[in-house]
């Protein structure tokens, strides 16, 4: 976990009214006039400008949540990765969350496209929050309301999986086959409890496990990397585009909170089928 | 884990103090004796509003010559309330035990209503975990959605744990309180009355109103399995009411967990996305249940999540 991350999460617990009014809460809310933005903006961004975002990155989740421990969220670029100009960074922020920060992904001009998409949890309903920072270090902002309430401290005892299951992963493919240099999206998914913290308020006998770095290289050139934690849903799945080559070999390094390093390799080889079905 | 010290520190968590709203929209308390020594309250299907005071689950009790064994005590202290006022206008027989089929609010928040009979609180080994990480959300959620006639309503975690089978006398009438493997909940336990062979399934059987998968679609497919050797004179849903014999009851349930499983496993080998799959899957059932679309993407999402690691 980067430092910033690892501030945030000892900063904003402290400051955040966690048990804070529920009432009225049935109309959307103006994203400019919520309460729990300023001192998360001001741990994160300080006094940096940010701009509306819609032209260069959006976010996309149901406003009413299914299920508020797995809601999935997609943040799309709205330009493309070029050397000259691209997407270094995108913040992913709930609100509402213990931890807001849920994720902090990295791009490269070698990702193809600065897109992710993940599942969240929701501890209440929450404004999320898409921040992508360009290579020339502007700050771009895209914003959702979203309806979905007890999704922190929801999982976790459904997903007792055995120890010996914890870190395997899997590279699901949206495409049977990959073409040279053609951008093709891939889904990672990691098999890890990704406990919440918060599991642990009334259960002193365990110490909450959640997997807080995640980096994806293809040919040895990192595509995607980020610093994540519990707002990430349990079994973490990240969806991104790579550009592959004729073959190359793609390659996932996750670790957890426990300190724990678990590594994924597969060779992908255009026209050969791939895994996703 | 020192139950007690769960207890009190889930005190905390309370709203506030004891209504007088609570008679006027649940009274008349209907009750049902399904077998003899057998009552039932049979909840709402309506979604949880202040209208009904989160009066969803079914609910009720059995009467021993020694004891009375109440079994999920509703949705609220209101309904605890009236229910607890309705056994007392039944017998006069003390309630020894209550019995909770598993962590979702609208079975457990009346339990504060019967804090003066001092009856032992019984669960799965596995609810007071999940009624800990689960206790402020659903009181804020309650709070939320009934404002002040949530309060009084209480997270009240069992202190007697089922973790196979557990046997209880209430007096010339034995009753089987057994756990279930993860199926609706990871806490799921069902009650059976030995001499009227009645039993209580708790959510493990939805009628009418769309089951919910919160624990493992096909540990849920599994239990039903299961359930459907068993040799039962009657039965109590968790939600919903039914003339039909068992144990075809089971079935409307079981064919619509089926035919998620199928349709998501189909979803996922044509790699389709958790947004896709929960726009396309099980849609064929949508006329043959209430809360539907509260209820149905949210299990989609449940079993993509799970099937997907096949």
């Amino acid at each position: 976990m980067n430092p910033l991350c690892k501030g945030l999460l000892a900063g904003l617990l402290l400051v955040l009214p966690l048990g804070a009014a529920v009432a009225n809460e049935k109309a959307e809310p103006d994203p400019a006039k919520s309460q729990y933005w300023p001192p998360i903006r001001q741990m994160m961004f300080g006094e940096r400008e940010i701009l509306d975002g819609k032209d260069v990155v959006r976010v996309y989740l149901s406003t009413r949540a299914d299920d508020a421990s797995t809601v999935p969220v997609a943040v799309k670029a709205q330009i493309d990765q070029t050397p000259g100009q691209y997407i270094k960074q995108v913040y992913l922020i709930v609100e509402r969350n213990p931890s807001p920060a849920a994720g902090i992904f990295q791009f490269t001009p070698d990702s193809g496209r600065a897109q992710v998409e993940t599942r969240l949890r929701f501890e209440d309903f929450s404004f999320v929050r898409a921040i992508a920072e360009t290579n020339d270090g502007k700050l771009y902002m895209a914003s959702r309301w979203v309806k979905a309430a007890g999704g922190c401290s929801a999982p976790g005892d459904k997903n007792r999986m055995p120890a010996n299951l914890v870190g395997t992963m899997k590279f699901r493919f949206a495409d049977e086959t990959v073409e040279a240099h053609k951008p093709a999206l891939v889904q990672l998914m990691i098999r890890h409890p990704n406990e919440s913290a918060l599991a642990s308020d009334f259960d002193d006998t365990r110490t909450p496990q959640f997997v807080r770095q995640v980096k994806v290289t293809y040919a040895g050139k990192t595509i995607m990397s980020a610093d994540v934690d519990f707002s990430i849903s349990d079994n973490p799945s990240f969806r991104f585009y790579f550009v592959p080559e004729k073959e190359g070999e793609l390659q996932a390094i996750v670790e957890d909170t426990h300190d724990k390093r678990y590594v994924h390799r597969e060779i992908i080889v255009e026209g050969v089928p791939l895994p996703g079905g | 884990m020192d139950p007690s010290r769960i207890a009190a520190a889930l005190l905390a968590w309370s709203v506030g103090v004891a209504s007088t709203f609570a008679a006027d929209v649940l009274d008349p308390f209907a009750l049902s004796e399904v077998a003899p020594g057998n009552f039932v309250h049979y909840g709402s299907l309506e979604e949880r509003a202040p209208g009904n005071m989160g009066d969803q689950a079914n609910i009720g009790f059995i009467v021993g010559e020694k004891c009375v064994a109440v079994i999920d005590t509703g949705g609220s202290a209101a309904v605890g309330r009236a229910l607890r006022a309705a056994i007392r206008r039944t017998t006069d027989r003390p309630v020894c035990w209550i019995i909770l089929t598993h962590v979702h609010p609208d079975h457990f928040f009346g339990t504060a209503a019967f804090r003066e009979d001092r009856a032992v609180v019984i669960g799965h080994e596995n609810l007071p975990r999940s009624m800990g990480q689960r206790a402020r959300p659903y009181l804020n959620a309650l709070k939320r959605d009934l404002g002040d006639h949530a309060a009084g309503s209480e997270v009240i975690p069992p202190t007697q744990l089922v973790r196979d089978e557990t046997v209880l006398d209430l007096g010339g009438r034995t009753i089987r309180i057994k756990a279930w493997p993860v199926a609706h909940t990871d806490n799921d336990v069902t009650v059976f009355d030995e001499r009227t062979g009645t039993l209580w399934l708790g959510d493990l059987l939805f009628v009418s109103h769309t089951p919910v998968v919160d624990g493992k679609i096909t540990g849920f497919l599994e239990v039903l399995d299961t359930l459907s050797r068993v040799s039962v004179q009657r039965f109590v849903p968790g939600h919903g009411k039914t003339d039909a014999p068992w144990p075809q009851a089971l079935e409307p349930e079981r064919d619509y967990l089926a035919l998620i499983v199928r349709e998501t496993r189909a979803a996922i080998k044509r790699r389709k996305t958790i947004e896709e799959a929960t726009d396309e899957v099980g849609l064929s059932e949508r006329d043959k249940w209430v809360n539907f679309d509260d209820f149905h993407r949210r299990n989609v999402t449940t079993a993509y999540t799970e099937l997907e690691w096949e």
